[in-house]
């Protein structure tokens, strides 16, 4: 990763109310996370299949569609996910804080 | 058939089934399975008796029951007809015969009187002959080496014979030499002498056998390892095909360039080859700029949610205490946008990107002369992240001003303090496409505005500067250099003065604000520090349109008007906005502010409407058609004693301004309904459209504020022949 995309996800942590960043490459692993590991590998693993539903359910609809942000307002957080082919961008953020 | 030899032969033939029995079983009990089943129930087979079988006495076992063969078939029918359609009546079938063939077999011997024997025979005393007689055999070889015997006797029959051979080979063949003929003949003599000896066949046929050993046979068995199993599962939608067949297509292209490419040149194809090289770190970039993608479009949306309110406020909130204010507005302040890096600068320019109306740029340097900075930052924000800046371009000294290109929104151009410029590429990262070099290329002082020109007529890109040194350049971006010219060198208009060893000096007037017309490109206005608006020609270097004398301390800057080109705006440190008309050395209108007016502008959705901001601190709006003498809203925007305010900008399609200070900030105002008031068009222009209605809206507002002394529409004509003329 580059100095720039370091440096934004830098940022993104110092956002108010932001829980965590998790970074998830293709094979589901997490490279990059500022939660613990429990947390991180539910999220990882939970985010990466629901992102998957998703992009089908968008792509099923349209073939030439695609899915490029995914957020769920849950009673305590916001989840933002990022999805690309190559990898998953969740941040977790408590929008209330 | 009570034939005594059938029951001699049962005992060997048992032995014979049992020793087969065992060695089926035995290779049975090899192969795995037991044969011991088999042998018992053969013991047990021996020994049942049928049920029925009679018990005969002694003496009945000793009668002899005589039985006769004959070789005749009692089973024959010996009286069969057939119907015969030709007679019409049933005729005999002759009787078949008793014969039955049980067994046939070909015997190499014959029978001694048979006629076939008879000529064996007489073959075989023939060949006994042939093989006595040497002079045959002789001439048998003779013929089939090919070369004459000489001691063969020539009997002269036989000569005879040749001669009338010769003859008919002189006619066959012409000509033969003589010993080929003899050849001939000789051969003919043995031919003669063969039907007599030969007898099975004419080609002296000989058979012969041979019996080689039978290679006994054998079978090898082996088992390979099986290949390797998995099971594969998936399922299928309708996006899968459709990306499998986009695949499909996209390599088909590929296959069809490369192949284009094959046919075209071959140094093309090194060329690609080349690039094939660093696809590797192309790829990893590729992918580090979707990483930072997706790690913006996050940043925007934990902004988003941060600034849940603002941006409420920005899509939905109109002042509602408007409606009840006669004619005031309000400013709603929105987002700040702030560079941690900038906080001790000024905002010394904001420009709007042309392309994305939510994005825009602001140049950070200083306006003290004393207090310069060792570095300035040109910041391109966007209202979607408020937080942080799209795009940092850092310059060498203070950024002073900078452009926005129309056409190529991703052009940026920054002047510096230090008198240089450099044109960025936003598409390519961080460091400046084209840089002004050498003291001879550059300002010899601060650069006070940059605006791109109108494409040059060969495509060319290129802009303008202005600097305190009195120039204005006009800077063309060539393939792989910046060039410039000296469009104007501003003089004052003052006589020379005494500079030291007795030279004289003639001063020029340092610019601080440059605008081009809206419509002729060819015409452009600057103004200067004392006060003075230039108005000056691209066409023309050394003379001036007009000069305006318009203010008495610097002016810091002008706009036209965005509806009506003949009517531009000012504003100078002397407190003053003047709005002035084309060619007219009379300002139209005078509004004193009350403190250094920083910037001014016309608003781009109203003829009447513009906007101000002071060194208090404070923003000014005025609306002539509402009120001529008074701004509409003044409002305190930032803290008088501790911000001044400097720049301001209108967004061209949303509702907000920006206003920045001197503190590295940059404020987002929403604009209150009553600042924005659209023309109500009255009964007389219901079809005409909100363009029209503004310009109409401004004519008769400058109608009625033209004193109009004796000559005026005059003059006016002729200003715009002459612009025309230009």
């Amino acid at each position: 990763m580059s100095q720039e995309v370091e440096e934004t996800l830098k940022r993104i942590q110092q956002h108010k109310g932001v829980v965590g960043t998790i970074v998830v490459n293709n094979e589901g692993v997490a490279v990059k996370s500022t939660l613990d590991n429990t947390s991180t590998v539910q999220y990882a693993g939970l985010m990466g299949q629901l992102a998957d539903k998703a992009r089908s359910v968008v792509r099923d609809l349209d073939p030439s569609n695609d899915l490029t942000f995914l957020r769920i307002r849950s009673k305590k957080h916001e989840i933002m996910i990022a999805p690309d082919k190559d990898f998953i961008m969740i941040v977790i953020q408590n929008p209330t804080d | 058939m009570n034939n005594p030899l059938i029951p001699k032969k049962m005992p060997f033939f048992k032995q014979l089934k049992r020793t087969l029995h065992q060695i089926r079983a035995s290779s049975f009990v090899r192969g795995g399975i037991s044969g011991e089943g088999d042998e018992d129930s053969w013991r047990a087979r021996q020994l049942i008796k049928p049920e029925d079988q009679m018990d005969l006495t002694d003496a009945e076992l000793c009668e002899e029951i005589p039985k006769v063969l004959s070789c005749e078939n009692r089973n024959v029918p010996h009286n069969l007809v057939i119907y015969s359609f030709r007679e019409g009546g049933y005729i005999p079938v002759p009787r078949t015969t008793n014969v039955v063939t049980i067994f046939e077999h070909e015997g190499t011997a014959l029978h001694i009187e048979s006629s076939e024997a008879k000529a064996q025979i007489a073959d075989e005393r023939d060949r006994g002959i042939v093989q006595v007689d040497p002079r045959i055999s002789d001439l048998k070889s003779g013929s089939q080496t090919g070369t004459t015997t000489p001691d063969l006797d020539r009997n002269p029959d036989e000569n005879a014979d040749g001669e009338n051979e010769e003859e008919v080979g002189s006619e066959a063949g012409g000509e033969a030499d003589a010993e080929g003929e003899e050849e001939q003949k000789e051969t003919q003599t043995a031919v003669a002498a063969g039907p007599k000896k030969k007898l099975t066949n004419q080609f002296n046929f000989c058979e012969r056998a041979a019996l080689t050993y039978n290679s006994p046979s054998r079978s090898v068995e082996t088992q390979t390892v099986p290949p390797p199993r998995s099971s594969f599962s998936a399922n299928v939608v309708q996006w899968h095909i459709y990306d499998s067949y986009n695949e499909d297509y996209e390599r088909l292209k590929r296959e069809k360039e490369k192949e284009m490419l094959k046919e075209k040149k071959p140094g093309l194809q090194k060329h690609a080859e080349m690039k094939r090289g660093d696809a590797k770190t192309k790829a990893a970039e590729e992918f580090n700029r979707k990483y930072f993608q997706k790690a913006q479009v996050l940043e925007r949306m934990v902004n988003q949610n941060i600034f849940d309110e603002i941006a409420h406020d920005y899509r939905y909130w109109e002042d509602p205490s408007d409606e009840y204010r006669e004619d005031d507005g309000t400013l709603l302040p929105l987002w700040k946008f702030t560079y941690d890096k900038c906080k001790k600068m000024s905002v010394t320019d904001i420009c709007l990107n042309t392309f994305y109306y939510d994005l825009f740029a602001v140049c950070f340097g200083s306006f003290d002369f004393i207090k310069q900075v060792t570095e300035g930052y040109v910041c391109l924000f966007s209202i979607k992240n408020p937080s942080f800046p799209e795009y940092r371009i850092t310059t060498e000294s203070g950024a002073m001003c900078c452009d926005i290109h129309k056409k190529y929104p991703y052009l940026i151009v920054v002047g510096q303090y230090d008198g240089n410029v450099c044109v960025y590429n936003l598409q390519d990262g961080k460091d400046p496409v084209y840089v002004s070099q050498g003291v001879n290329g550059k300002h010899s002082e601060a650069i006070w505005e940059v605006k791109w020109g109108e494409d040059m007529q060969d495509g060319e890109i290129n802009f303008y500067s202005l600097s305190t040194d009195g120039r204005v350049f006009n800077w063309v971006l060539m393939q792989n250099k910046l060039t410039l010219t000296t469009i104007i060198t501003l003089y004052l208009d003052v006589n020379p003065v005494s500079g030291p060893d007795g030279t004289t000096i003639k001063l020029k007037a340092s610019g601080t604000c440059m605008v081009f017309h809206p419509t002729n490109k060819e015409i452009f206005q600057v103004g200067t520090e004392d006060g003075l608006i230039f108005k000056c020609s691209t066409a023309y270097s050394s003379k001036y349109l007009m000069i305006y004398q318009a203010h008495y301390l610097s002016v810091h800057r002008m706009d036209f008007n965005k509806f009506n080109s003949n009517i531009f705006i000012s504003c100078s440190g002397d407190w003053r906005v003047k709005i002035w008309e084309d060619m007219r050395s009379d300002p139209l209108f005078i509004f004193d502010l009350g403190a250094s007016v920083g910037d001014v502008k016309w608003a781009p959705y109203s003829s009447t409407v513009f906007a101000a901001v002071t060194t208090e601190g404070r923003v000014f709006v005025f609306d002539l058609n509402v009120n001529k003498y008074k701004p509409i809203c003044s409002q305190q925007v930032v803290p008088r004693k501790r911000n001044k305010l400097t720049r301001i900008v209108f967004n061209n399609k949303l509702p907000f301004i920006i206003v920045g200070d001197d503190k590295g900030t940059s404020i987002t105002l929403k604009l209150s309904p009553n600042l924005r008031l659209p023309c109500k068009p009255t009964k007389k222009q219901q079809y005409q459209d909100q363009l029209q209605l503004q310009i109409s809206k401004l004519d008769r507002l400058l109608s009625l504020v033209r004193e109009l002394p004796d000559g005026v529409e005059a003059t006016q004509e002729d200003v715009q022949t002459e612009v025309g003329s230009n």
